[in-house]
C-alpha cells in the first residue's frame, strides 16, 4: 500500500491564539485561517497542523485522556491506495467517506485515523551546504554559514509518535493491516515504522504506556538540516518557548532533534538529516534508555563565552 | 563520586527574594531561576489571595519542563496546572495529577513566605537543571 506517511493533524484546544502564536513562531505559515474557531498551518510541502476549538462538532470525539489530538490523517500516492485501504480496513471496522474526500475510520488502540490522496507539494529546495577538507566545498568563496537572518522554515511533516496501551495490537495493525516496516526497535517499547511511499527511518513510533496516558507523545518536522534546526531551535528559545530535550542527535534515525513544550500538549520537534531505508535494510533492537537514545545532548542555556560577557555600561 | 555539579550550582539557601508580592499578578503564574541555572526551575501562583509554589519538574518524566512559554504553567481556563509537554493537568493548590500521563502522582512543592512584602523560598533548594 503506498501510504508515504502524515499529511495532517488536527487538534482539539482551548485557545486558538496561543497554539496560532506558538506554530507561526515554530515556523509553519497560516494558510486557512478561521479566527477564534482555529486555523491550518502549513509546513513548505503543504503538510501541516490544523487548529480547532476544543467543542468543535465536526471532530471526532475525543480520546478520554489528557491529549489534545483528535485525528492523524495519512497522505498516500492515489486513488488505488485509498481503495485497496478502504477494502482492507472495511473487513472489520467501519469505514467513512468524509465529504471532504478523506477515508475515516479508528486504528486498533482507538486512534481516530483518516487516509486522503497527499497534499504534499513536491519540493524541490537545496541542501545544507557545508565545507569539509577533501570534499568539494559545499559554498564557494564568500558564502558566508553562520548567517543569522537566514530562513528556518519546517520544510515537511516528519514523524509522529504516540503514547498506547498495547504496543503489539498498535504495531501490528500498522504491519500488517496497512503494510509499514519496521526499522528499528526498543525492546519493551515499540518499533519505528515506515510505510510502503516513504524510505525515512520512521514516520511513526510508540511507547508502551498505561490507558491513562494514550495520546500523542510528540510530532516533528524536517529541516534543511542541523544549522537550520539550531537556528530555528534557538530563535524559539529567544522567544521565551520552552526547550523539552535538545538538541542532540538520536541513534536510531540518526536524525538531529529538538523539542519544544507547547499549547497542544505535546512536544513539537525540529528534526533535520534522517536515515532512509528500504528493503535491504535488517532492523536493530536494543534496550531503551538514554545511551541508546541519543548519541549526544547540548542543553541550551544562555549564552557564555570566555571571560564572561562586557561589563555592563551605565 | 566524583561528578562535579553542574557549573558549580549546588544545593543551597536562596539568598535574595524572588520578588515582591505585589509583581505577582492575581489568576497568573510565573517561573523562577533561584540559582541562576539559566532555566526556571520552579513556579508561584497567585490565587485567591495565596501563594503556591512548585518546582518546574513534571512528576511524568524525570526533571521535565512543564511551560510552554516563559510563565505560562496554566491551562487556558486559568484553573489548573498543565504540563504542555503531554498536557497532564495538576489542581493548583494540592499539586496532584487529575488527568494525563502522571495521574496520581504530585507536583514537589517548595516552601515560600512572604518578609516585608517580598517573596523568599525558605531552607535549602536543589538546583533543577538536568545533570
Ligand atoms: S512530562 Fe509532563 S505530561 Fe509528560
Amino acid at each position: 500500500m503506498r501510504i508515504i506517511g502524515p499529511d495532517e493533524l488536527i487538534f482539539g484546544v482551548d485557545n486558538i491564539s496561543d497554539g496560532r502564536a506558538f506554530l507561526v513562531d515554530y515556523g509553519l505559515d497560516e494558510t486557512d485561517s478561521r479566527g477564534d474557531e482555529g486555523g491550518t498551518f502549513e509546513a513548505a510541502d503543504g503538510t501541516a497542523i490544523t487548529l480547532r476549538r476544543r467543542d468543535d462538532a465536526s471532530l471526532p470525539p475525543p480520546l478520554p485522556t489528557a491529549t489534545l489530538l483528535r485525528r492523524t490523517i495519512w497522505g498516500v500516492e492515489d486513488e488505488a491506495t485509498i481503495e485497496a485501504i478502504a477494502d482492507e480496513l472495511s473487513k472489520d471496522r467501519d469505514v467513512v467517506r468524509t465529504s471532504d474526500g478523506m477515508l475515516a475510520c479508528k486504528d486498533d488502540t482507538g486512534f481516530e485515523i483518516a487516509f486522503r490522496v497527499t497534499r504534499r507539494r513536491k519540493l524541490d529546495l537545496p541542501a545544507e551546504m557545508i565545507n569539509s577538507p577533501g570534499a568539494k566545498p559545499g559554498r564557494g568563496p564568500n558564502i558566508v554559514g553562520a548567517n543569522e537572518d537566514a530562513p528556518a522554515k519546517p520544510r515537511t511533516l516528519s514523524h509522529i509518535v504516540y503514547f498506547v496501551p498495547d504496543m503489539d495490537v498498535m504495531a501490528n495493525f500498522y504491519i500488517q493491516r496497512l503494510q509499514f516496516v519496521v526499522t528499528d526497535k526498543f525492546t519493551n517499547t515499540g518499533p519505528f515504522l515506515r510505510p510502503q511511499a516513504n524510505l525515512d527511518h520512521h514516520v511513526l513510533f510508540m511507547i508502551q504506556t498505561p490507558p491513562y496516558m494514550q495520546g500523542i507523545e510528540h510530532l516533528a518536522f524536517h529541516m534543511q538540516g542541523p544549522t537550520e534546526l539550531m537556528l530555528a531551535g534557538s530563535r524559539m528559545v529567544k522567544k521565551g518557548y520552552e526547550s523539552f530535550w535538545g538538541p542532540g542527535r538520536h541513534k536510531f534515525g540518526s536524525n538531529w532533534f529538538w523539542y519544544f513544550n507547547s499549547p497542544l500538549g505535546t512536544h513539537v520537534e525540529y528534526d533535520a538529516d534522517m536515515d532512509l531505508h528500504d528493503g535491504d535494510w535488517i532492523h536493530r533492537e536494543t534496550p531503551m534508555g538514554p545511551e541508546q537514545a541519543q548519541m549526544f545532548l547540548f542543553e541550551n542555556v544562555e549564552k557564555w563565552m570566555p571571560g564572561g560577557p562586557p561589563g555592563k555600561k551605565d | 563520586m566524583g561528578v562535579p555539579a553542574r557549573r558549580g550550582i549546588d544545593a543551597r539557601e536562596v539568598t535574595a527574594p524572588l520578588c515582591r508580592l505585589e509583581d505577582l499578578a492575581e489568576g497568573k503564574s510565573r517561573g523562577f531561576d533561584p540559582l541562576g541555572e539559566g532555566r526556571d526551575t520552579m513556579f508561584v501562583i497567585r490565587r485567591g489571595g495565596r501563594l503556591y509554589a512548585w518546582r518546574n519538574h513534571c512528576p511524568h518524566y524525570d526533571r521535565a519542563r512543564m511551560a510552554w512559554k516563559k510563565d505560562e504553567f496554566l491551562d487556558p481556563t486559568g484553573s489548573r496546572i498543565m504540563c504542555f509537554a503531554h498536557g497532564a493537568l495538576f489542581e493548583i493548590d494540592s499539586g496532584e495529577c487529575t488527568l494525563g500521563p502522571c495521574l496520581g502522582q504530585h507536583l514537589t512543592a517548595v516552601p515560600v513566605e512572604i518578609r516585608d512584602g517580598q517573596v523568599w523560598v525558605t531552607g535549602v533548594y536543589e538546583p533543577g537543571l538536568r545533570r
